[in-house]
C-alpha cells in the first residue's frame, strides 16, 4: 500500500451501522481505536493520504508520518484478510 | 464442582439461519435436510421472517444466511431479503442456483443481499448431475458470469466425498478461473441424507490425506496473492480426526436455525435427538427461545458432560464436541463425542471408514 493508492472494501464487505464492526460475508472484524474512522472513509476515491490528513484533522496534536503509518498498517492487515483492495 | 450460573452461559448469537423452504429442485445424495422434510403448506408466511428478522438483530445477530431447501422457491424471497437488511443484518443466501435468472438477482441485490453461496457437486458434469439427481451443472456454470456483474460477494462451495473426491484438484483449479471473493471445500457431514448414504460417500484415508494437501496448497497458493487471492475454507472430514469439532460453535452459543415451519434449533440435526422439543417462532420471541428454551439450554456449559470431558481442558474449545454425532453413533446423546480419541468408542470409526461397500445411492426426496 503507497500513499498515492486507492484503497477499497472487497465486494461484500461494510461496516455495521451502528456497532465497530466489519462485516465481511462469514463473519465480523472488530475495529479499535480510530479503524471505524478510517475504514468510513475508504470510499474508492480518496487516496491514503487524503485519509490520513483528514483523520489529522480530526484528532490534533497527532504527527503526520505517524498518522500515515497508523492508516497504511491498518489498511495493510484489512487488505491480508481479503477486506480491502487497492 | 462449581454450579455456574445461567448468565454467565449466555453468549449472543451472531448467525441466524433461515431454512426458508424446504423445497428443492435438486435430489443431492449428500444433503444435509432431515429425512422428514417440511412440507410447503406449514411454512412461515412472509410476516412471520419479517418478524423473526427483527427480533434477531435486536438479540444482536449479525449475519442472516437464506438457505433451505432452495430459497429461490419462496416467491417472496427478495422480500424476505429486504426485512433482512432493513433488521440490519448481513443477508447471505445459499443456494444451487435453479431458479435464478439475471433479472431474479437484479430483484435480490436491490433489495440488498449482500452475499451469494452457489454450490457445486462436482468439476465432471455428467457425475455433478448423478450426485444432484438432475441436470444442474450447465446451469450453474453460466450462472457464475451473471452473478459477477452484480455489486455482491461470491462463495463456491462443494461438498467433500468419495463419489468427486478424487476431481478436486481440478475442481479447484476451476473455481481459481472464476476468482470468487471466497471458495468454501467442505467434506461431507453425516446428516440426513448423507448418513443413509454414507457407505457411498465415505472416502478412504488415502484420500482424505490427498485432499487435505491439495488444499492446503491451494491456500497457500491463493494467500501468496496479493490481489485477488480467493479466501479458501476448509471443514475437515467427520470420523477421520481425533479430536471432536465445536459443532456450531457450541450449542446455544453462537447459531439459530429456524426451520421452514418455524421451529427454532441450536443446530440443523438437533431433532434426530429423542426427546428433543423445538419452541415455535409463531408461539415465542427469539430473545426467550434463545435465553430460556428447554433445546437451547440442553448441551450449554458442562453439568452434561462425562466426567473425561468436564475435566478435559479442551471442553473450552470444543464444548464437548457434536451431540448429534454422538446420539447417532452411540444411541447415547450425552456420550463423549466418538471422535475424540477419550472416548471409549472411538474405535468404531475406524469400522466405518473402511465401510466403503458399494451401497443403492438414495436421492433425497
Ligand atoms: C442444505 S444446503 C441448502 C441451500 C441450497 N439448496 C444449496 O445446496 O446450496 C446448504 C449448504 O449446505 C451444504 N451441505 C448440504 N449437505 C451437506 C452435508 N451433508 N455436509 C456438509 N455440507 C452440506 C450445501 O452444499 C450448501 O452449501
Ligand atoms: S444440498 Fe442439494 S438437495 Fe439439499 S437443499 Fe441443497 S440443492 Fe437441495
Ligand atoms: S474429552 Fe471431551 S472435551 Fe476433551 S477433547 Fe474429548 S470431547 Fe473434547
Amino acid at each position: 500500500m503507497q500513499i498515492d493508492s486507492i484503497p477499497r472494501l472487497t465486494v461484500g464487505c461494510r461496516l455495521h451501522p451502528t456497532e465497530d464492526l466489519l462485516l465481511v460475508p462469514e463473519g465480523a472484524l472488530q475495529l479499535g481505536g480510530p479503524a471505524k474512522d478510517i475504514l468510513a472513509m475508504v470510499d474508492g476515491k480518496r487516496t491514503v493520504a487524503m485519509i490520513a490528513d483528514a483523520l489529522l484533522a480530526q484528532y490534533d496534536g497527532a504527527e503526520r508520518q505517524e498518522v500515515l503509518e497508523d492508516v497504511v498498517a491498518l489498511l495493510e492487515r484489512m487488505q491480508q484478510r481479503g477486506a480491502i483492495r487497492s | 464442582m462449581e454450579t455456574i450460573s445461567k448468565e454467565y452461559l449466555l453468549t449472543q448469537p451472531s448467525s441466524f439461519i433461515a431454512e426458508v423452504t424446504h423445497r428443492c429442485p435438486l435430489h443431492c445424495l449428500y444433503c444435509s435436510n432431515p429425512i422428514e422434510l417440511k412440507r410447503s403448506e406449514g411454512e412461515l408466511a412472509t410476516e412471520d421472517w419479517v418478524r423473526v428478522f427483527k427480533q434477531g438483530a435486536e438479540l444482536g445477530m449479525l449475519h442472516l444466511h437464506l438457505t433451505g431447501g432452495e430459497p429461490l422457491a419462496r416467491p417472496d424471497l427478495a422480500q424476505l431479503i429486504a426485512a433482512g437488511r432493513g433488521a440490519g443484518l448481513y443477508v447471505n443466501m445459499i443456494t444451487s442456483g435453479i431458479g435464478l435468472t439475471e433479472k431474479r438477482l437484479a430483484e435480490l441485490v436491490d433489495a440488498g443481499l449482500e452475499h451469494l453461496q452457489l454450490s457445486f457437486q462436482d468439476v465432471e458434469e455428467a457425475s455433478a448431475n448423478h450426485i444432484a439427481g438432475t441436470r444442474a451443472h450447465a446451469h450453474k456454470l453460466t450462472l457464475i458470469p451473471v452473478i459477477r456483474k452484480f455489486p455482491i460477494a461470491l462463495t463456491l462451495n462443494l461438498v467433500v466425498h468419495r463419489q468427486n473426491i478424487d476431481r478436486l484438484e481440478r475442481f479447484i483449479e476451476m473455481a481459481e478461473e472464476f476468482a470468487p471473493e471466497r471458495l468454501e471445500i467442505a467434506h461431507v457431514q453425516y446428516y440426513g441424507w448423507a448418513l443413509k448414504n454414507r457407505g457411498l460417500l465415505m472416502p478412504t484415508q488415502e484420500q482424505v490425506e490427498r485432499s487435505v494437501a491439495i488444499v492446503e496448497a491451494a491456500k497457500a497458493r491463493n494467500q501468496a496473492r496479493n490481489h485477488g487471492g480467493i479466501k479458501i475454507e476448509s471443514v475437515f472430514p467427520d470420523y477421520f480426526g481425533s479430536y471432536p469439532k465445536a459443532c456450531v460453535g457450541g450449542w446455544g452459543r453462537q447459531m439459530m436455525l429456524i426451520d421452514p415451519i418455524g421451529q427454532a434449533m441450536p443446530c440443523h440435526a438437533a431433532a434426530v435427538i429423542p426427546g428433543m422439543s423445538f419452541d415455535n417462532v409463531r408461539e415465542h420471541s427469539l430473545s426467550w427461545i434463545w435465553k430460556e428454551s428447554a433445546a437451547f439450554n440442553r448441551f450449554r456449559g458442562d453439568a452434561w458432560m462425562s466426567e473425561t470431558c468436564k475435566s478435559c481442558p479442551r471442553k473450552e474449545r470444543d464444548f464437548g464436541g457434536c451431540r448429534c454425532q454422538a446420539f447417532q453413533l452411540t444411541g447415547d446423546a450425552e456420550a463423549i463425542d466418538p471422535v475424540c480419541v477419550l472416548s471409549p468408542d472411538h474405535g468404531m470409526l475406524a469400522q466405518l471408514r473402511s465401510a466403503t461397500e458399494e451401497s443403492l445411492p438414495m436421492w433425497r426426496g
